[in-house]
């Protein structure tokens, strides 16, 4: 018996047990397509120049200088923000195809229009997700509005780069994400102003938009 | 002929391959018993686990049965007879005049029994009193008649026996009254006759209490009695009725109907009627025993629920010592008006008919019921000596006597004739603090069953983590044989032990005999199951399998839902707001699943993805050649991007409308607005959509079906006439429903009695879908068909409809039979939920199908997801009042086992018995059937369950476990208990379903009936 055991310890085992026989086969292709080692286009990383400080300001005036959290003012401010974010830090940063491409000032601003249009799908979304269906329906598309313009620069990087959406869907994640969590603190019963409805989600999108802009370039 | 030839010709395979064929069934028919006892076993285990931790929370109260005697000392009675009214639900803003312009005025409710106030109001020589009357809670009648005749607090495990009654052993008044030979005459609610017939003189009237249906019966009855019996009769001292019209109208409609207005003029002119024909000798006394929340229903303690109505009078002038004129402000609702407490009761009634105060009482009399400071302070030194008696008896001992203590003494140093007003203030200081410590006494929990209740769950999760998911199922087929003869034995052996032990040794206090037997049935069990499992691998390997189980991207974000929903239990507003948030994450998985199909990334494969593969050489019976049949491995096409995204689109949709029916709890408040309220239950475009639904329901089953085209031979006629049929039948009986709540005359020919055309419908519809259409199932119908393209018979050609799905669309007969019986038992908007949910299972087991991840751990959870959100779109919520208690009786009048527990349980766990079941097929849908041996596919089928029983056990320990870490809260038995109620109730029903009803019943008999079609 014993003698059985030890031979049995002694075997390596490399399969991983699963009642299909083709698993081990699938570890090979792991990385086919590793030969080109930059994708085409690409946003450099350099943390200074892409870190979004007007999203830390913008949050810091709406959390802590505005009084009534409002979500109307801070929206006039985002766009022009996100703007200049786009001419002055993020398309300096944006490689396509081993050069840097100076801003293309009409499709800004065709971006602008597209952005706001990305609004309504941006609001069927929110709905869907379990936002009010009747009522609250002008806070719900402000919250919209926010999520479109947090994420205007990736738009026009979109636009710039023949629809490649897939190179650039992580900045739009990114925001969807953080008002996915953001949304933990509407339940609790704190009774405060800023649990109503779209404050935390606002919030959350920044935090998320702003994680991402920071990091998106490293992943 | 040639037909059958052909099917030979395709079915039949060499004899060597027969064999074979059949020695794997012969073992799977093996393996499927033990698999069942395996389960079976780890079910008893839970089921142990969840008996130990109930029985250590749910506490009940130790009662005494002394009687207080009648001494030397006691009052004089004021009164020789009394009557005493109980209106059940008469909430207290019923009965107070409110001003019409009022934004909480209500027309169907408010100002219709004004009658007591107006005698209050216009009172002149104090000879009325209305009070407001604050019942504790839980707020069920039972309870509540308890704690009016006992004086004493009815604990939380009472509840449960609502619907049996037993007589109430211990001191009350009128047990006392019994004792001095008084007469209590009673008619109304049977409730009081179970529980206290020996008191109750032969005359009385008691009347079926619990069918809600039956608005009058009970409230006619009452009133011929009293008319009969008040004036003429003299042979009674007391006179007691309870009348339920206005409960069961609450109950049936909710308060805001107009039923209300009616049922409450009836009560307003009975009680004028009553005020007029009292005699000069005789208390009144009008009381609601609890009051109703905004849906009608009752039973928890919102404030809505426990406010309700006392009045006393009589014809004898100057009875009444008012306070100052502020206590009665009836401004606002009464939300200032003088409350006292329902334990009050009977102390009061006891002094006033010159009774001793029965010995369990802890309330205090009632401050305007003494005329002078003589007589108030006679009244509290009787009320204190019986507290101090029945302290000293009980042996009460809390860390607030050093408080008590004291006060005992300077009562008893104080004379009530120099001092009273000192003397009846120390009193009611003293009761209070008394009656605080009681309460904490009686929330004691018993901690060691608690903790061997948790602990015991938590060692069945790791078990069913093990065996169902950790250990591969090819290994567990192994396996399986072995456990059990392992686990009876040391079941045996635990148990000899054991009691051998508890024999030698000293019984630990916390079991007895029988709770001993079951400790050692669950340790063997656990002992039983580790002795095989550790035979074959080591901690360190089950470990690192788990973190391999655990290493894809699916299974880590089934893993996150999982997660957030048992910390939901860690904070009551999260609780409160499940319903919202399980819907969210149901959402998120359908948003996750539409970004697979639209963007499709590079995911590594996952490590369990497969269905399996065949190989070259072996080719299959269908005719499929090996590269489609392979095509798993390949990425998705085109196509099957488009139809993934459409199901994904439709879950999404589909869970949000799913998401607006809702019948919101209470603590909500302003932020939900209730969809499910009889109202919208019997509204005419409600009832407009349950008739599309009998056409749309099953044309989106054939889609399904049809994209597999397996909406062949059964499948039409399962669907097409009996689905159909039932939903039209199902329709007739809810829209005569509708028609009663919206008050049309139903006028149908040779019909005089609806009420008996109605539960012959439900009798039919019941019986259908749950024995016969369930008969019809066992014969197996198959939904393929043979599809001969060439006449000539030599050729072969030929293909089979519906081969790939061979397994799942005749499996999902079974779940439609099912689904056929629940919807009966729903209201119509709860219907429309199950349509949605049928819809929504069907897509999620489309998409896991696309995806390839059969055997990944999503696919259970997003069924359990789907089960809990649907829970709550049907009307319930996880508290007690919001159990639909009517649906009982739609089978029987009266309340007849099994009939009325089929009702409810189908009505509550509809959704999580649905997915119970249907969790088979994320397994068994698209599956042909040549492809995995029926051994490896009962394997997968157990694998999935399991991980369905593991998601609700985890919510059931982490509901445990909250629950006690909350004992102390403030919401605790609202929030937290029913919840972990709720939690251990779905676990044992899906525990049952998923053992006996998918693995014993529809898999074995699925897998064997097919594999004998194509290989005997």
């Amino acid at each position: 018996m014993s003698t059985k055991k030890r031979a049995r310890k002694t075997v390596k085992k490399t399969v991983s047990f699963s009642d299909d026989t083709t698993l081990t086969t699938y570890q090979n292709h792991e990385k086919k397509n590793a030969d080109h080692d930059r994708p085409p286009v690409y946003v450099r990383k350099t943390p200074l120049m892409n870190f979004p400080y007007h999203l830390v300001m913008l949050l810091y005036y709406y959390i802590f200088l505005s009084s009534d959290f409002n979500t109307v003012k801070l929206l006039s401010l985002l766009i022009p923000a996100q703007i200049s974010y786009l001419v002055l830090q993020f398309n300096k940063c944006t490689v396509y195809g081993n050069k840097i491409i100076k801003i293309n000032y009409p499709l800004a601003l065709i971006c602008l229009g597209v952005t706001f249009l990305l609004s309504f799908p941006a609001m069927l979304l929110t709905i869907l997700f379990g936002a009010p269906l009747m009522d609250l329906l002008w806070e719900t598309w402000l919250l919209s509005l926010h999520f479109a313009f947090l994420a205007y620069p990736a738009v026009y990087a979109v636009f710039n780069c023949d629809f490649k959406v897939g190179l650039w869907k992580k900045y739009f994640i990114f925001i969807v994400v953080g008002g996915w969590i953001s949304c933990i603190v509407i339940p609790l019963d704190w009774d405060r102003d800023w649990q109503n409805w779209p404050i935390p989600i606002v919030v959350g999108g920044y935090l998320g938009a702003l994680v991402g802009y920071t990091i998106g370039a490293y992943i | 002929m040639d037909e059958k030839t052909i099917k030979k010709s395709i079915l039949s395979s060499s004899n060597d391959e027969k064999i074979i064929y059949k020695s794997r069934i012969k073992k799977f028919q093996k393996n499927h018993k033990f698999y069942i006892i395996l389960l079976i076993f780890i079910a008893v285990l839970q089921f142990i686990s969840i008996a130990f931790f109930t029985r250590g929370f749910l506490l009940s109260r130790h009662v005494l049965d002394n009687i207080s005697a009648l001494n030397e000392t006691s009052i004089p009675p004021r009164f020789n007879k009394a009557v005493v009214l109980v209106v059940d639900a008469l909430r207290f803003d019923f009965v107070i005049p409110v001003n019409e312009s009022s934004s909480n005025h209500n027309l169907n409710y408010h100002n219709n029994i004004l009658s007591l106030y107006d005698s209050f109001a216009n009172d002149e020589d104090a000879s009325s009193l209305l009070l407001k009357f604050i019942a504790d809670p839980p707020t069920t009648t039972l309870q509540r008649l308890k704690g009016l005749t006992t004086g004493s607090l009815p604990t939380f495990i009472d509840a449960g026996s609502n619907f049996d009654g037993t007589v109430i052993e211990e001191d009350n008044l009128l047990k006392q009254l019994h004792l001095v030979n008084k007469t209590v005459k009673f008619a109304g609610d049977d409730t009081w006759m179970a529980l206290f017939h020996p008191f109750l003189s032969n005359d009385s009237f008691p009347l079926e209490s619990l069918n809600v249906w039956d608005l009058d019966t009970v409230d006619n009855g009452v009133m011929d009695y009293f008319h009969d019996h008040l004036q003429q009769d003299k042979e009674w001292d007391v006179m007691i009725g309870h009348m339920l019209g206005i409960d069961h109208v609450g109950h049936k409609y909710g308060p805001n109907h107009f039923t209300m207005k009616e049922k409450q003029f009836q009560v307003d002119q009975f009680i004028a009627w009553i005020l007029k024909s009292i005699d000069d000798d005789t208390l009144l006394v009008i009381l609601g025993d609890h009051g109703m929340d905004h849906t009608g229903n009752h039973g928890g303690d919102s404030i809505d629920e426990l406010e309700s109505t006392l009045f006393l009078y009589s014809k004898k002038p100057n009875m009444w010592n008012f306070k100052d004129a502020s206590n009665y402000n009836i401004t606002n609702l009464g939300c200032d008006y003088r409350s006292v407490r329902q334990i009050d009761l009977v102390s009061s009634l006891s002094l006033l008919l010159g009774q001793p105060i029965p010995f369990n009482n802890l309330g205090w009399p009632i401050d305007e019921i003494a005329r002078n400071d003589v007589e108030r302070s006679q009244f509290v030194s009787s009320a204190i000596n019986q507290l101090q008696l029945y302290k000293d008896t009980m042996q009460i001992h809390h860390s607030s006597d050093e408080i008590l203590g004291p006060l005992a003494e300077s009562i008893s140093n104080i004379k009530p004739t120099s001092n009273p007003e000192e003397f009846v203030e120390l009193g009611r200081k003293y009761q209070k603090v008394f009656l605080q410590i009681c309460e904490e006494l009686w929330a004691k929990f018993d901690y060691y069953s608690i903790a061997t209740g948790i602990i015991l769950l938590t060692i069945s999760l790791i078990l069913l983590i093990s065996i169902t998911k950790l250990i591969p199922s090819i290994v567990l087929n192994q396996m399986v044989p072995e456990f059990v003869p392992g686990i009876i034995i040391m079941v045996l052996v635990a148990n000899l032990c054991f009691h051998g032990i508890f024999y030698v040794y000293q019984q630990p206090t916390f079991v007895d005999q029988f709770w001993g037997t079951l400790l050692a049935t669950a340790v063997g069990i656990i002992i039983g199951c580790y002795i095989t499992i550790f035979d074959r691998y080591n901690f360190i390997w089950i470990a690192m399998r788990l973190g391999e189980t655990l290493a894809d991207y699916w299974s880590r974000i089934a893993v996150m839902f999982m997660i957030v929903h048992a910390l939901l239990f860690t904070s009551n507003s999260f609780t409160i707001w499940e319903d919202r948030i399980v819907a969210f994450l149901l959402s998120s998985f359908g948003m996750l699943t539409l970004y697979e199909f639209v963007f499709l990334p590079k995911r590594q494969s996952t490590t369990a993805l497969l269905t399996a593969t065949i190989s070259e050489k072996e080719g299959t019976t269908s005719g499929v050649n090996s590269s489609t049949a392979n095509s798993n491995y390949l990425p998705l096409t085109r196509f099957a991007r488009l139809l993934g995204g459409y199901h994904s689109a439709v879950l999404i949709i589909f869970t949000r409308l799913a998401s607006m029916i809702t019948i919101c709890r209470e603590e909500q408040g302003e932020y939900c607005i209730p969809t499910f309220n009889n109202q919208n239950n019997s509204a005419w475009w409600v009832m407009g959509l349950c008739f599309l639904m009998i056409f749309i329901l099953p044309a989106c089953i054939t889609g399904y079906y049809n994209l597999t085209s397996s909406y062949q031979a059964a499948a039409p006629i399962w669907i097409n006439v009996f689905l159909k049929g039932i939903l039209g039948l199902n329709f007739v009986y809810w829209s005569l429903t509708s028609l009663e709540n919206n008050n049309a005359t139903i006028a149908i020919p040779f019909l005089n009695d609806v009420s008996i055309f109605k539960f012959t419908l439900a009798r039919i519809i019941a019986g259908f879908s749950l024995v016969a259409s369930n008969v019809g199932w066992l014969m197996g119908p198959l939904c393929i068909k043979l599809n001969v393209h060439n006449t000539d018979v030599k050729s072969h050609e030929a293909t089979i409809l519906g081969y790939t799905n061979i397994y799942g669309s005749e499996f999902f007969l079974l779940v439609i039979n099912v689904l056929m019986s629940i919807l009966l038992f729903n209201k119509p908007l709860a219907q429309l939920s199950y349509f949605l949910m049928c819809n929504q299972l069907l897509s999620i087991l489309e998409i896991i199908d696309l995806l390839k991840l059969k055997e990944n751990i999503i696919g259970p959870i997003a069924l359990g997801l789907l089960a809990y959100q649907h829970f709550f779109t049907t009307g319930h919520q996880a508290t007690i009042p919001s159990v639909q208690w009517d649906i009982g009786f739609m089978l029987s009048e009266k309340i007849t086992f099994p009939f009325t527990h089929i009702a409810i349980i189908l009505n509550t766990f509809g959704p999580h018995i649905l997915v119970s079941l249907s969790v088979a097929l994320l397994t068994l849908w698209s599956q042909p059937p040549d492809v995995l041996k029926p051994q490896t596919l009962l394997g997968r089928i157990v694998s999935n369950c399991g991980i369905l029983l593991i998601y609700n056990t985890i919510l059931c320990l982490s509901s445990f476990i909250w629950v006690t870490h909350f004992r102390r809260h403030l919401m605790v038995w609202k929030i937290f208990c029913p919840r972990f109620i709720f939690a251990a109730l779905s676990l044992i029903v899906t525990q049952l379903v998923v053992t006996f009803g998918t693995i014993a019943f529809a898999s074995g008999r699925l897998i064997k009936h097919i594999n004998d079609i194509f290989w005997k």
